[in-house]
């Protein structure tokens, strides 16, 4: 995990991470939301509504936002302030996606960075993208 | 950019932020006239003039400020620079 601070930080500094989808985390993204639409759970559904598979939850992927600024943009000194999310493509199980995040601006006054992130899938696909405001709590 | 035209800026970036697009903000305004203005509020405020008017803040600058009155004279100061 990295530990930055305020002073580590500059425009450009770049973060990113690989992560697999598994159907555990369909299983466990249900369990803690609740969110029982059968896109996400069964694949005939879902291929009946154009997908080829069930469709992993937005919010679910979008988990991995908060990994990138909580372990590696800042890290350990991370507090989120916001994130607005952008759709573009689904995910499925045994994607393979890419999350990558670039600090675009600091406010050193309130020690607050946004980092402009996007999550693609294996093809290069842009699965959704995001900007993320984050506080450093040192 | 004269006080009265940078405080038009400077509404139309609290319009923004809080989402109200038919706020008014005067000199006088300061966070007990707007409820949603707390502290995380506020930074999203500062982070949007800096950006909207190519500034930069220090803490000690800000955190005096009593009013948008302040905050306006604070940005004028900045921009003749």
């Amino acid at each position: 995990m990295n530990e930055y601070r305020i002073s580590d930080l500059s425009v450009g500094l770049q973060a990113s991470f690989e992560v697999e989808v598994t159907n555990l985390m369909f299983d466990q993204f249900l369990a803690m939301s609740g969110d029982n639409n059968p896109l996400h759970l069964d694949p005939t559904f879902a291929k009946e509504r154009g997908f080829k598979d069930r469709v992993a939850y937005g919010l679910m992927t979008s988990s991995f936002y908060s990994k990138l600024a909580g372990v590696y943009l800042p890290g350990k000194n991370a507090v989120l302030h916001g994130i607005d999310i952008t759709f573009r493509k689904p995910a499925f199980s045994s994607d393979r996606l890419q999350v990558e995040g670039t600090i675009s601006f600091i406010n050193e006054a309130y020690g607050q960075i946004e980092i402009k992130a996007s999550i693609t899938n294996g093809n290069g696909e842009l699965i959704s993208k995001a900007k993320i405001k984050v506080g450093l709590s040192v | 950019m004269n006080e009265a035209q940078i405080l038009a800026v400077v509404q139309n970036v609290f319009r923004d932020v809080f989402d109200v697009e038919d706020l008014i903000i005067s000199n006088e305004t300061n966070s007990e006239h707007i409820e949603d203005w707390d502290s995380l509020m506020h930074i999203n405020l500062v982070v949007a003039i800096e950006k909207e008017l190519k500034i930069k803040f220090n803490l000690l600058e800000l955190q005096d400020l009593k009013n948008v009155g302040e905050m306006v004279k604070l940005i004028q100061d900045k921009l003749e620079k």
